[in-house]
């Protein structure tokens, strides 16, 4: 009896005693707020951020995925186009069509793939800086996490206009107001221009692919130069003196072989050169993979014969843009038309937006496939965000508006002129002749759209664009967008 | 008073109770006076079966009134010393029918009982425990093993189809390995999960563990249909529950089973695609080029599909004595898939034991191992063999590349697959062993008053492996590394091998204390559980590529890869797990047998509840009341039961929840280049959610059990209203300052109310043959009350949300929503654009429904776009009768579902005229004349109701007198999906009902076949 009720007892007891261990099991995942307050975890949110520039496949990236911020600000420009073909293919619900001939609205993918992708860097913009500064971290640290934050409000505010601001995370969204774009553009030059005196020293090695003091100013002249739009001021001599920052440091010279594509002295290929590129982004086909540029212009055929796998057949340029180059520009190059290996011939003329022929379109050779690949959904090209040939026409061009030394500016595209094979500029030097050469030189590489608003062409019809209403000059803040957040004001015009 | 004198003198154990026994010595004494002339009588019996008069052991003799009572043993005899000759004795014993006897004069009282056929005194499995099916208060419906459908069973829900009201077996396909969705009373959640608790011999799972049960080897499935049943299961609950009973031992001579069952099977519909003159034709008309035209004269579809076969096989033997009984079998299921290259094989073998050490104290163990493998080749094999042009060649004598054998490939298409290389040559498939282990102690402390300890241990091993050869034809399999450092492409290495192993661990404990009296008219219940589970998943993952030799040995040789090729994510792993934590309890009580009153409560922590939320609490309640036992009632002769019962319970659904779900986690995620060099990159991945919550589901039930005309005709209606609220669902945030669009919280109501109905009627019932007629039919309405709260301050409000979109190539990501998620509509309704023709150029036409001369671009609230039509149906029917003569038998499932509509996506895609030159189209492609399709609209939305012959089944009991070696033997014969009459031109009108995104949108299926099947099944 004592035996059974002890017995008894003790599986009741066990029973309520019980198990009421409801941890979960955490297995070699990392909780944020542990791991962001070690030195590694820090280390490891400034490194997110420039993984956030590189994005990913869903059009979130500066560029190399399609829909992204690439896409944006080149499709709806005279440099780039992607025609529906005559067998349907590009048709993809018109998009191309629409950012080509400003036909846009909010619901447009590109837009709201880049606003989103904008404001994940910005919240791990502000993350970064946060842990950087609560960590006491290397003032040079700090600087580039909050150049970084700069970099991508700069962006936005270049995209929409007035956009949400804020810098610190774990807000609700009715603190965070939609702010004015001249008041952003206040807070970008006075963040670079704490900050960007601040920044490392070093080009290349650790700092490849990263902010260093160089790219801080040219970051800073690519704001100034667009200031007129920004705030209604034009500070020229801003952007001289950014400008005049890089090429006093005698860091950086123009290459000299142009499209050597196995070479080393390349600018474009696996690994941009540190002589010419001040930023790269870096990509390789394998373990980091991001660059459909170069697979998305050649047509199958042709980079299998090349390469093993087919190219998309999408991105061309129009006929007008390719005769902008001089018969002994160089830079022709780049543009394959005729005859090319796997028996594919590339027409120099698109007969149709909508309906053109299979193998019509100039292509482009400046991203040319480089290994490693991944199949064919990337090639290893990095992506060049800002470039010194850039810096010498941006100052060439801030000296003529501010009504400098024509010569001074003449002498500074020569430089440019020079390396692609060209003679010195006969004549008087003047902005159209700069916006032209910008175009021949900067093309596929994420300016057009800023120089021709800048250069006031952007709203003007050309082969199969009409003219368009004011309004496209800015893109509208997502459907999306506003539909979760109904305080924001749409742009004039959508 | 005196009945605990006369315990007293029989149980000398109880101790504690002397002391106050001989306080209240002398108030008995007194008491004992009153009592009319106390003298005890005692008598024996014997207890035969009507049938063959043998002893029954284990009935219950009840000295009616009281709690004095005994059971038959081995022999069928007993023994009772009752209080004076005036006792009633009840005889009752389970699926017999009831007696009672006055004592009177007789010392030997021989009874023989028979079976019951109403099956009243049935003995039905709830949550805990059980209850006789006449003291049911709850929804439960009981299938026993005869009326499970027969055939060629590869998942034990296929044996459920049709037999029970209000429970929906959708099986999509015939894809070898892959059972059928069960939804039960209609769609509880959206993204939360829709799956019922699965519990096979009280160790609960989730669908995988149906795998593991033999289907020849169940005894009956109780279904738990209303919350006021299913309540006890608390968070997990929600959706219903299925509770599976195997066959166990029987004491007596030893006896062997075989069942088996060997089937045929063909498709039975498919789509009527362009054959080569046919594409030529239109080809030529439409000016397409003739370089796409390769000469070819190809079926594809024919090409990859072939006729399947199943075949399963039972052994099972069974025996044992008075104090161990133990049954054990093994299983083969084995399936050839119709689609080349594709089949599943499943072998279970299990041994269950029971045995009894005293009698108070027995103890059962219950093994089961099982290993199924499967050979994968989907429903994706069948797109690509629709698409392709039906003037490609298989293959060709000029081979693109050197590395893909003979196969043609395109050059001018764009990542072109050969559908028959990609079939034949990839090797994709897993094989997964299973362990499960049970025991289960129960002691009998007192009289009425029984503990049990159960504990359960279920391991499972999957390992699947996946190689895909250049041969395939897939673009990425083939060509891979560095072509700048090798001359010919072709040289190139090719391959991609990919392994996967996935284990999980469950343990679940419980501890069960049961409590039965009963005492004059009252009788009393009590379960009081206490339950542990935990359950851990783990695996890993590796993939390499870039093999010199390539072929699937690579599988076992991943380091022969080109070593350069790896990349992030190669390799994998992961651990994760859940715990659960509960304490329930339940009380029954019914006064006269005809008015019962039943509570239960139950309290679960689990450890994917948010932080804020750890805890829950269900709570729920029955009434039943049986009329026909009423005094008022008997003169209503043709009513012989009628029972009503009203009840209401809450429970809770957790599948939605992920581990670590609402915890803000540093993910890795890819790599950065930083520094230098490449490193693991880190970052928040989700937002996070503290609050998060298990779903709740509040259910009111309202039933009618009836029986008539001498119980011919039985039947159950059954009222229900059940409102699931605290959904889980992904709300779109701003961003900023979220940095991702979505977060899950726990908003929103679901609706379902709806009625079920279920008949059986006896329409002969002689001793050579009999007809009879059942039937089930439930109407469930389904809809979405509520999707606005707010989270933490912030308004989440949506309405109009896409549900299912896309499928049709060309139709802008504007205007592509297909069916949504509206407030006062029924779950996924059909909200699409007006067609109004085409136009000269091939385009749709819509109609300006708002008239404001614009049709609006849109996917979400769009006043030119209209309700028009619902995915679910609005009724669901069985029809099941059977029929014997002599000793033939048939049984037959006739089945349907009306008031829906399906959106054949497929059929769209196959008719855009304007992709011809890449594609192959329908036959009736070219009379649409549509070239492009712009928008989601209703030309594609068809009539989805169907009837449809499920199974039919003619069986032959042969006479096994003078053959020695059978004890029985049955030979059947089995048509399953023998026809389906319906208007929907897709290749099968059932598709998903599953209810999470795009169910109701048919973007091709894997074919269903139809089967004509022999079985057998002997008693050796």
């Amino acid at each position: 009896m004592k035996y059974i009720l002890s017995s008894v007892s003790a599986l009741l007891l066990l029973g309520i005693m019980g198990c009421t261990d409801l941890e979960e099991g955490i297995y070699g995942q990392q909780v944020a707020d542990d791991f962001y307050a070690t030195p590694i975890g820090v280390n490891a949110a400034l490194a997110d951020v420039y993984a956030e520039i590189r994005g990913d496949w869903n059009g979130k990236g500066i560029a190399g995925a399609d829909r992204g911020w690439f896409d944006l600000n080149e499709s709806c420009t005279d440099e780039m186009m992607i025609p529906t073909r005559e067998d349907g293919a590009w048709e993809d619900n018109g998009i191309w069509r629409a950012m080509y001939t400003h036909t846009w609205t909010g619901s447009q993918e590109f837009i709201g793939n880049t606003w989103n992708w904008l404001y994940r860097a910005v919240f791990k913009g502000n993350l970064a800086v946060e842990l950087l500064e609560g960590a006491g971290a290397d003032p040079a640290q700090i600087a580039e996490a909050r150049v970084l934050r700069a970099y991508f409000y700069y962006m936005l505010m270049d995209g929409w206009g007035d956009v949400p601001f804020y810098t610190q995370n774990n807000v609700t969204v009715d603190q965070i107001p939609q702010t004015d774009r001249a008041e952003i553009y206040d807070w970008v030059v006075s963040e670079l221009e704490t900050y960007v005196p601040q920044l490392d020293e070093t080009i290349g090695g650790k700092f490849y692919g990263r902010f260093n003091k160089w790219a801080g100013y040219a970051l800073m002249s690519k704001v100034f130069i667009n200031s007129e739009e920004y705030s209604g001021v034009g500070e020229w001599q801003k952007v001289i003196n950014a400008c005049d920052a890089i090429i006093g440091s005698n860091n950086f010279s123009l290459v000299q072989t142009m499209y050597d594509e196995a070479g080393e002295e390349a600018i474009f290929g696996d690994r941009l050169s540190d002589e010419e590129v001040i930023l790269s982004m870096f990509v390789d086909g394998q373990v980091a993979p991001r660059n459909i540029i170069g697979i998305r212009t050649l047509h199958g055929p042709h980079s299998t014969a090349l390469f093993g796998f087919g190219g998309w057949n999408g991105s061309t340029v129009h006929q007008d843009f390719y005769l902008k180059y001089d018969e002994d520009d160089k830079r022709r190059e780049q543009w394959l038309v005729g005859l090319q290996p796997g028996d594919v011939t590339y027409n120099l003329t698109i007969s149709s937006l909508t309906s053109a022929g299979i193998t019509d379109g100039v292509r482009s050779s400046k991203y040319f496939p480089v290994p490693p690949f991944d199949g064919n959904s990337s090639t290893s090209n990095d992506f060049p965000i800002f470039r010194y040939a850039d810096i010498l026409l941006t100052k060439a061009e801030a000296i003529l508006r501010s009504g400098g030394s024509e010569s001074d500016a003449r002498a500074l595209v020569d430089e440019v002129r020079n390396r692609a094979g060209l003679d010195d500029f006969a004549g008087t030097m003047t902005l159209e002749e700069i916006y032209d050469e910008r175009g021949r030189e900067l093309c596929w590489e994420g300016h057009r759209r800023q120089d021709m608003i800048r250069f006031g062409t952007f709203l003007q019809a050309h082969d199969f664009k009409p003219v368009s209403d004011a309004k496209y000059k800015l893109f509208p803040i997502p459907a999306v967008a506003i539909a979760n957040n109904p305080t924001l004001t749409q742009n004039d015009g959508y | 008073m005196n009945h605990f004198y006369k315990k007293m003198g029989q149980q000398t154990a109880w101790n504690w109770g002397a002391e106050w026994l001989k306080k209240s010595l002398f108030l008995c004494l007194v008491l004992a006076t009153f009592v009319a002339s106390a003298q005890s009588v005692t008598v024996s019996g014997k207890i035969t079966d009507a049938t063959d008069g043998s002893g029954l052991p284990g009935v219950t003799i009840q000295e009616k009134g009281t709690s004095n009572g005994t059971t038959t043993d081995f022999d069928g005899n007993f023994q009772l010393t009752v209080s004076s000759s005036d006792a009633v004795l009840v005889i009752s014993s389970v699926g017999f029918a009831s007696q009672e006897i006055v004592v009177g004069n007789q010392t030997f009282i021989s009874i023989s009982l028979t079976e019951d056929v109403t099956a009243l005194g049935e003995i039905v499995v709830i949550g805990y425990g059980t209850v006789q099916k006449s003291d049911l208060t709850g929804s439960v419906d009981r299938i026993n093993s005869e009326n499970l459908n027969p055939g060629p069973i590869t998942n034990p829900l296929q044996q459920l189809n049709g037999r029970a009201a209000g429970v929906n077996i959708n099986q999509v396909g015939s894809e070898p390995g892959q059972g059928p969705a069960i939804r039960i009373r209609g769609i509880t959640s959206l993204i939360g999960g829709n799956d019922p608790l699965v519990v096979v011999d009280g160790v609960q799972g989730d669908m995988g563990l149906l795998r593991q049960v033999p289907p020849s080897e169940i005894e009956s499935v109780e279904i738990l249909k209303d919350a006021s049943a299913t309540a006890i299961y608390g968070s997990r609950g929600a959706a219903g529950v299925v509770i599976i009973t195997t066959k166990k031992g029987v004491r007596g001579t030893a006896q062997v089973e075989y069942a088996g069952v060997y089937s045929f099977e063909s498709i039975s519909n498919s789509y009527d695609m362009m054959n080569a003159d046919q594409w030529r034709f239109l080809a030529a008309e439409r000016g397409i080029s003739e370089s796409a035209d390769y000469g070819g004269d190809t079926d594809w579809f024919d090409e990859i599909t072939r006729n399947g076969s199943t075949q399963t096989h039972n052994v099972a033997i069974s025996g044992g004595n008075e104090n161990f009984t133990y049954r054990s079998s093994i299983t083969a299921i084995l399936q050839e898939g119709i689609i080349l290259n594709s089949s599943s094989e499943n072998y279970i073998a299990r041994f269950q034991g029971t045995q009894t050490l005293n009698d108070k104290v027995s103890f059962t163990f219950n093994l089961n191992t099982s290993t199924s493998v499967n050979d994968y080749n989907g429903a994706g094999r069948i797109g690509e063999a629709l698409d392709r042009r039906p003037t490609d060649p298989i293959y060709t004598d000029n081979p693109l590349y050197d590395d893909t054998g003979d196969y043609f490939i395109d050059p001018n298409s764009f990542a072109y697959i050969n559908p028959l290389a990609r079939t034949k040559e990839i090797v994709d498939g897993d094989r997964t062993n299973n362990l499960l282990g049970s025991m289960r102690l129960d002691y009998k402390i007192i009289d009425g008053l029984t503990a049990s300890a159960f504990g359960s241990w279920r391991r499972t091993a999957r390992k699947y492996e996946s190689y895909t050869s250049a041969r395939t034809t897939l673009e990425n399999a083939r060509n891979i590394g560095d072509a700048s450092t090798v001359p010919d492409i072709n040289d190139l290495p090719d391959g991609i091998a990919f392994q996967e192993n996935n284990y999980s661990d469950e343990k679940l404990y419980n501890l069960i204390l049961n409590y039965e009296k009963s005492f004059g008219d009252h009788s009393f219940n009590f379960v009081g559980v206490n339950e542990y589970q935990i359950q851990t998943y783990e695996g890993n993952s590796l993939r390499s590529r870039g093999f010199l030799v390539d072929n699937e040995g690579n599988l076992q040789s991943m380091q022969a890869a080109d070593p350069t090729l790896f990349i992030a994510g190669d390799v994998r792993s992961y651990k994760s797990d859940r715990k659960l934590a509960s304490f329930l309890g339940r009380v029954n009580y019914s006064f006269k047998d005809r008015y019962y009153i039943s509570a239960s409560f139950r309290r679960d922590g689990s450890s994917v509840f948010g932080a804020n939320n750890k805890w829950a609490n269900f709570f729920a309640t029955s009434v039943a009341w049986r009329i026909s036992d009423e005094a008022f009632m008997s003169s209503v002769g043709f009513i012989d039961n009628l029972k009503l019962r009203v009840g209401y319970g809450e429970t809770g659904n957790q599948q939605g929840l992920g581990p670590l779900n609402s915890v803000r986690l540093a993910n890795t995620a890819g790599t950065a280049f930083f520094g230098g060099s490449l490193i693991s990159n880190f970052a928040i991945t989700q937002n996070e959610n503290a609050d998060l919550r298990w779903e709740v589901k509040k259910m009111y039930n309202a039933g009618i059990d009836f029986g008539l005309m001498d119980s011919k005709l039985t039947g159950t209606v059954d009222f229900f209203y059940g409102k699931t609220s605290d959904l889980l669902f992904d709300y779109q945030v701003p961003q900023p300052p979220y940095p991702f669009g979505t977060i899950k919280a726990n908003i929103g109501e679901v609706l379902n109310q709806g009625i079920e109905l279920s008949l059986n009627y006896y329409l002969i019932d002689e001793a050579d043959w009999g007809v009879t007629l059942g039937g089930n039919l439930s109407s469930i309405r389904t809809e979405v009350l509520d999707l606005n709260g707010s989270l933490n301050g912030l308004p989440l409000e949506t309405d109009y949300v896409v549900w299912g979109s896309g499928g049709t190539t060309g139709v802008a990501s504007t205007n592509n929503a297909i069916n949504h998620l509206i407030i006062g509509q029924p779950l996924g309704a059909f909200y699409l654009f007006k067609h109004a023709g085409v136009d000269q150029d091939g385009n749709q036409i819509i109609d300006d429904l708002d008239g404001d001369g614009v049709v609006e671009d849109g996917n979400r609230e769009n006043d030119d776009r209209y309700l028009a039509g619902q995915p679910l149906p609005k009724l669901t029917w069985a029809f099941t009768p059977t029929a014997r003569f002599k000793s033939f038998d048939m049984s037959m499932v006739l089945r349907g579902a009306l008031g829906h509509q399906i959106y054949n996506a497929r059929k769209a895609t196959l008719s855009t005229l304007s992709g011809l030159g890449q594609r192959n189209m329908l036959v009736s492609a070219a009379s649409t004349g549509i070239e492009n399709i712009t928008y989601a609209s209703d030309y594609w939305l068809e009539d989805g109701d169907y009837i449809r012959l499920e199974n039919l089944s003619f069986g032959y009991n042969v006479n096994t007198a003078n053959i020695k070696t059978f004890k029985s033997l049955r030979v059947s014969f089995i048509a399953t999906n023998l026809f389906v009459i319906t208007k929907y031109s897709g290749i099968d009108p059932e598709l998903s009902v599953s209810g999470g995104g795009g169910f109701g949108i048919d973007y091709g299926i894997y074919p269903r076949t139809r089967s004509y099947a022999i079985g057998v099944n002997a008693t050796f």
